[in-house]
């Protein structure tokens, strides 16, 4: 019974932040777009290396600040001018400073909800298995090891050629990532 | 890049020199309306001089922020800043009128006898709100500010000289924390008897922070406009970056965020107790004309510039974010305008005079800040982050 195998991407590691932007750009010199960095920690300037564009994160969150805000407002007037309006010192049913610090509240939390939850809802979270973590040393990426990963879905993607491009750029390991 | 002496582009000389031209013409214009009508003259006259007290007051309490936090936003305009601060003896002059000329037309319903006999005064009011105090807490108030005023700028100074000074520069750090705790505290004071002391029969104690905010945004805006300015011409052009606009925007942001805070503050604390001699500042301010202008202050000094600052496109464009800065400050005035003419009229519509003055002063003030601008270098060489402030960034 064989089994065919399919090729998730190809991993370098590399022992420097430096080295690891240095081959993302050339990488992305060499025409391929399909690929993804991972870094124990946050590395200045790959996150342009990578070309990545502007997420809908900030919009998500002022959508949900302005729908927890809106709704704050709209529920208290609701309550306290229709549904069981009731005289307090004389003030207007209305009575909307009152209502300013709820409604501020739920703005934050309706933003700071939907920033959280767009944010895992964009990045495909949570996901239990990925590919890359078939690549035994690739644990190393929350210690002290830097890695990219070419991905197979890549029109320019060779296995031998990709393999050997990353080798070039002073990989230390270069690996195949199976599927599976 | 290290020899570079950052000296100010020509173009300040001209702002100089037009600032100080039309501010002067303006001045003598207004001194009509201060013979024909004194008491309008000296309303408007307050106004004006608590806007440009703004700019000034501002940026010393940005100048000891900045040598606490050691940004890059403060690095880039520490000079600016500086430069604004040290305009005070302007304040100090402008004072005068007021101390000498204008208290009977301004503070009648403490000063004048006959007022204070049908609206009594409380025993302490009597003995605080008086002529020689409020001369002489005055007197202490300029003194406080014009000696830190003077301290930052000559060390700032000495630190061009002395690069590898630490001392100084721990010496700059050490006063900035007490030094802004002493600025809001002096400036509530001065906000209580130049301003709140307009209507004695009424008191908030947040009264102060709302000037203290007030000034900052005033004083942040002055700054995004004059950095752009800068950045047309050489040395600044190659300085300024998106990044650093994108800071002083954030910075901008929190403190209209902060001045929104502290107002509503008082609204709800006072909308809450409903008591009548509390709840008269805002009867006065929130019906009729005065509550459209109200609703102009609300929606264009909060809601508009809140809503654009939020996104960081606009915080980065050299374009935009300027005007938003400039039409903050005559934002600024239209609050002071809400905040002190409601105590003399109950018409809401600006007189010949707040057009007038606010040109004459604030232009005089502009030729002050532009002439102390080319004093030094537009950048503090000593700050031992300068490098690191004007490095080159993708971003």
């Amino acid at each position: 019974m064989e089994r065919r195998s399919h090729i998730y991407g190809v991993m370098g590691e590399f022992a420097t932040p430096e080295q690891l932007t240095h081959a993302v750009e050339k990488v992305r010199e060499a025409g391929y777009r399909r690929l993804d960095a991972y870094a124990p920690f946050p590395v200045e300037g790959l996150s342009q290396a990578l070309g990545l564009k502007r997420n809908l994160v900030p919009l998500i969150t002022l959508l949900g600040g302005l729908a927890g805000g809106v709704g704050g407002f709209g529920f208290q007037y609701w309550v306290a001018a229709i549904t069981y309006p009731m005289n307090i010192g004389g003030r207007p049913l209305n009575s909307w400073p009152a209502f300013i610090p709820v409604t501020f509240e739920l703005t934050i939390l309706g933003a700071s909800l939907a920033a959280v939850f767009g944010m895992l809802a964009l990045n495909k979270l949570p996901q239990p298995h990925h590919p890359v973590f078939n690549v035994h040393r690739f644990s190393h990426a929350s210690a002290d090891r830097f890695f990219l990963c070419i991905e197979a879905r890549d029109p320019k993607f060779h296995l031998a050629d990709t393999a050997r491009l990353l080798q070039s750029l002073h990989a230390h390991h270069v690996s195949e990532v199976s599927d599976d | 890049m290290a020899a570079q002496e950052y000296r100010a582009p020509e173009s300040v000389g001209r702002l100089q020199q037009r600032a100080l031209t039309v501010g002067g013409v303006a001045l003598l214009v207004s001194i009509l309306g201060a013979v024909r009508t004194p008491g309008l003259f000296y309303q408007s006259y307050l106004m004006s001089f608590m806007l440009i007290l703004g700019l000034t007051l501002g940026s010393l309490g940005l100048v000891m922020l900045q040598h606490l936090t050691s940004g890059h936003w403060g690095i880039i305009i520490r000079r600016p800043l500086e430069s604004a601060t040290r305009t005070l003896p302007l304040l100090v002059a402008f004072f005068l009128p007021i101390m000498f000329a204008g208290m009977k037309y301004l503070y009648g319903a403490w000063l004048d006898p006959e007022r204070v006999k049908e609206e009594p005064l409380s025993d302490f009011q009597q003995k605080y709100l008086t002529h020689g105090g409020f001369i002489t807490r005055a007197v202490i108030y300029f003194a406080v500010w014009l000696l830190l005023m003077a301290l930052f700028n000559s060390w700032s100074k000495q630190q061009d000289a002395n690069q590898t000074d630490r001392a100084l520069r721990r010496r700059l750090k050490m006063l900035a924390g007490p030094g802004i705790i002493l600025y809001v505290f002096v400036m509530s004071f001065a906000a209580i008897d130049w301003v709140m002391s307009l209507s004695p029969h009424w008191a908030s104690t947040i009264y102060g922070f709302l000037f203290v905010a007030g000034q900052l945004i005033s004083s942040m805006s002055l700054m995004i406009a004059v950095v752009v300015l800068l950045a047309r011409a050489e040395p600044f052009a190659s300085v300024l970056q998106k990044r650093h606009l994108h800071d002083l925007g954030k910075l901008l942001l929190a403190f209209v965020m902060l001045w929104a805070y502290f107002d509503f503050s008082q609204l709800l604390i006072i909308w809450s107790g409903n008591l009548p001699e509390e709840i008269s500042f805002y009867r006065t301010r929130l019906y009729g004309g005065w509550g459209v202008v109200a609703v102009i202050v609300l929606v264009f000094h909060f809601f508009v510039p809140f809503f654009l600052l939020l996104s960081e496109d606009v915080k980065r464009n050299a374009k935009v974010l300027p005007k938003i800065a400039v039409w903050l400050i005559f934002m600024r005035l239209v609050d002071l305008f809400w905040m002190t003419r409601p105590e003399f009229t109950s018409r809401a519509m600006p007189t010949w005079l707040d057009v007038v003055l606010p040109i004459a002063l604030g232009g005089l003030w502009l030729g002050y800040f532009a002439f102390n601008l080319k004093q030094l270098p537009l950048l503090p060489l000593g700050d031992p982050k300068l490098a690191e402030a004007i490095e080159h960034h993708e971003r």
